[in-house]
């Protein structure tokens, strides 16, 4: 650990020295101290993953085995905070209001499902990836071919959402417009990953875990405490704004003729503006069913996302899963509860007619800018976005390097490969899904947030269900499995070509109907339900499961 | 030979009475998840009602006269004040601010004498020029820039004043400074103004009840709900679950 420390401390004492910069604008120049801070972060995450780099894969996988449950909880969190996290969720709050928090709850209240239906069965079931899971409990070479180039297409959406969080750090750290920052970003993100995406991973998880809470609570510390609201615990302190922004602020007071500035140091007042927290506010063109569809989507791919669910095959112990779940859990819960409080001051914050309306996914950094918060700070939180984004992206492309190597080619492609043939297709497919990604994000699709929870609409069509039925029910056979998940599979077809062609001008028949009920970021509120329907009337009337199958189930995963 | 019927499993039939007692911690757990979120919400909108915004309530009560043709000087002042409240919202769309502006642009133009009218007209036009130029520019230009917006906002803020009420310091000023055009439909009959009322509902009629109303910990009480309670009762739940079926699988002496 002294390594880490010396290491650290070596790379950020020359920044601390700098002088802070004057930030006058939100955008367009290059920030010195910002752009140091984040290499100074980047090269730590290589060389600790360096120091503990992994000497096989089995130790790789064993490195979970010798950190506690709370290390292992931090490299859950770690994992599973990304830039949808860190920058997404308060945009979504800071854009659509109260709807916004249906991200907060849905991306926390899946834990509760994966603990109680998955985490201690999936490690009892003992299988290392959601393929392997899948090819195994339903006794099928084509499930586990299908269930590969989902976690693929599943690793390839939830990627896209990240490459445009790094585009947005980057632009605003490097000064440059999007495109230039997403091409550079993603260059980045990829030469990371290749130099580090196996090496170290658990230890890295931990420290990047540290720097992205730190660098995401330390500024709202700061300006609860600068604008005067109950700054000890700003999680809650920041209730008071809530009610003055729905309130409004009155005009500040006059004293001998000049206007006194209000805690936000600004010489106006706001309007009252309710829309921010009631719910499904008309002015934010979102409804009830909105709120509940993406909430219910997002807890079901919580529990479906093969890269969470990897999670568990690899602890020591079934209670190690369990527990691992719940400190997982609170430290998402941190970052969390705070989220809203940037979306709350950020409202605030920007209400100056001259300020405008900002964009919703880099709220966070431009919050605590236009707070006054220290510019090396906020080039910290900036950093600390940019890790979260690396580290999920990261894990993202191992994933689905990994599927496309391990499941897809060595499985069935080329039985007969050699490790260094493994190794160079996982590299090609890497590079080449880092590529695809690219070209993706640059499009603009959606806000982060919105791009993510594709990901999880997908994978709570497609992987959830087998899990759940899998673990569940030994009557869930081969047969409704393929037939359910060709269920799932076809409602994401329909919401993803409908979300195209509405992108792209064109018209379907319903085109209307379809968006608003099969939208592409909440269409697993019908598709997860309809594949384990399907799934279940399909196995009654099927060969039932091999008896080996239902004993395994029986005996190993529920006695 | 085995049948294989003992291995059939279900979470609604479990195979022994441990299997059934963790069901029904399960199904438990499940039910308060469910209700905490999805019957809250629920509950939430059962109960709501859509409750005009102050603003609005002047707007309409306003609107008819003015429309008609038949307000005086205190109902366009009133206008004034809700078109500029609505105009002050940041979630209000690009094509819905160019509305309200058009409208606050044209009852400004209404409030002054004619003698002020070319000044003003010379003012905003300058103001607009300005406002789309800034965002080309980056560094010193752009402070310097910023610095003469708000000193020509003033300006006309000042200018305005004795006919709005809005000195330089109020709320309504600084958003009426920022909202002026140069061009804009000459009459508040114009058929573009038809959808005035209807956006000016949108965006002032929010859901509101009991729990919304309520203050808690500073919070309104269904957002201190969503935001702050539901996460913490999640973690307490997963507690609850571990500690639950450990204590079982102690006391049934059974090691997984």
């Amino acid at each position: 650990m002294k390594k880490i420390y010396f290491t650290i401390i070596l790379l950020l004492s020359g920044v601390i020295t700098l002088n802070a910069q004057n930030l006058t604008q939100l955008e367009g120049s290059f920030k010195t101290g910002p752009a140091i801070i984040l290499i100074a972060t980047l090269v730590t995450f290589v060389l600790v993953g360096i120091f503990f780099r992994a000497k096989d894969p089995s130790d790789y996988y064993a490195a979970g085995r010798s950190i506690s449950k709370v290390g292992s909880g931090m490299a859950i969190a770690s994992n599973w905070m990304s830039a949808a996290s860190v920058l997404g969720m308060a945009g979504m709050m800071y854009g659509f209001g109260y709807n916004g928090l249906a991200y907060v709850v849905g991306w926390t209240g899946g834990y509760v499902l994966l603990l109680i239906l998955m985490a201690a069965q999936i490690r009892k079931y003992g299988k290392y990836t959601a393929p392997d899971f899948i090819g195994d409990r339903y006794y099928s070479r084509d499930l586990r071919i299908v269930s590969a180039i989902f976690t693929i297409l599943i690793s390839f959406a939830y990627c896209v959402g990240q490459f445009g969080g790094i585009g947005l750090m980057f632009k605003w750290i490097l000064g440059l417009n999007y495109t230039w920052a997403v091409i550079i970003g993603s260059s980045v993100v990829l030469l990371y990953t290749l130099i580090s995406g196996m090496i170290g991973a658990t230890k890295n998880m931990q420290i990047q875990y540290v720097i992205i809470v730190s660098s995401f609570l330390l500024p709202v510390f700061i300006m609860a405490f600068k604008f005067d609201y109950f700054w000890l615990i700003p999680q809650i302190g920041y209730g008071a704004a809530v009610t003055d922004i729905v309130q409004g602020i009155p005009a500040p007071n006059i004293s001998d003729g000049v206007a006194l500035l209000n805690a936000y140091g600004h010489d106006f007042s706001i309007v009252p503006s309710p829309e921010f927290a009631m719910p499904w506010d008309p002015s934010t063109g979102t409804t009830f069913f909105q709120w509940m569809a993406i909430c219910f989507s997002l807890m079901v791919g919580t529990a479906g996302l093969p890269h969470v669910i990897q999670r568990f095959y690899v602890v020591p112990k079934v209670t190690d899963a369990r527990w691992s779940v719940v400190w997982g859990l609170f430290f998402i819960c941190l970052v969390y509860w705070t989220a809203p409080a940037y979306a709350t001051f950020g409202k605030l914050l920007s209400s100056n007619p001259e300020v405008g309306v900002l964009a919703k996914d880099a709220i966070v950094v431009y919050t605590a800018q236009l707070g006054g918060v220290n510019s090396l700070i906020v080039g910290l939180l900036a950093a600390g976005a940019v890790s979260a984004a690396f580290s999920t992206v990261s894990g993202l492309l191992v994933a689905g390097a990994s599927a496309f190597s391990h499941d897809l080619y060595v499985k069935v492609i080329n039985p007969s490969s050699t490790p260094k043939q493994q190794l160079k297709i996982a590299r090609i497919g890497t590079v080449l899904m880092a590529a695809l990604v690219t070209v993706v994000a640059l499009m603009k699709l959606g806000l982060i947030a919105q791009l993510v929870s594709v990901a999880f609409s997908m994978a709570a069509c497609t992987i959830f269900p087998l899990f759940l039925l899998g673990i569940w029910w030994s009557g869930s056979n081969r047969a409704g499995a393929k037939a359910g998940l060709f269920a799932g599979s076809l409602v994401t077809v329909i919401a993803l070509t409908y979300f195209i062609v509405g992108l792209r001008g064109g018209s379907l028949p319903g085109q209307a109907f379809v968006s608003y009920w099969l939208n592409v970021w909440y269409f697993a509120w019908i598709g997860a339900p309809l594949a384990i329907v399907v799934n279940i009337v399909v196995s009654k009337f099927t060969k039932p499961t091999p008896m080996e199958i239902r004993k395994f189930l029986a005996e190993q995963v529920h006695n | 030979m085995e049948s294989g019927d003992q291995y059939n499993f279900s979470i609604f039939s479990p195979r022994n009475l441990h299997g059934r007692k963790n069901r029904n911690v399960i199904f438990t757990m499940l039910a308060i998840w469910a209700l905490a979120v999805f019957g809250f919400q629920t509950l939430l909108r059962v109960i709501e009602k859509p409750v005009p915004e102050k603003a609005l309530t002047i707007f309409e009560s306003e609107w008819s006269h003015v429309a008609g043709g038949s307000g005086d000087q205190a109902d366009y002042l009133a206008l004034f004040g809700s078109l500029l409240l609505a105009r002050g919202k940041i979630t209000v769309a690009a094509a819905d601010q160019q509305l309200l502006s058009s409208a606050i642009s044209n009852v400004t133009f209404t409030l002054v004498p004619d003698s002020v009218k070319p000044l003003l007209s010379e003012k905003v036009s300058e103001l607009e020029v300005m406002h789309s130029e800034i965002a080309t520019l980056k560094g010193q230009p752009y402070l310097d820039l910023k610095f003469r917006i708000q000193d020509a906002g003033a300006t006309v803020i000042t200018m305005l004043e004795p006919y709005t009420g809005f000195g330089t310091t109020s709320l309504e000023a600084s958003i009426l400074a920022s909202s002026l055009q140069g061009n804009y439909p000459a009459s508040l009959t114009d058929s573009s103004f038809d959808r005035l009322p209807a956006l000016m509902k949108l965006y002032m009629t929010h859901n509101q009840s009991v729990l919304t109303d309520t203050r808690f910990l500073g919070f309104p009480f269904h957002y201190f709900y969503t935001a702050v309670f539901l996460l913490v009762l999640f973690v307490v739940l997963c507690i609850v679950y571990n500690i639950l079926i450990e204590w079982r699988l102690r006391k049934e002496g059974i090691v997984e």
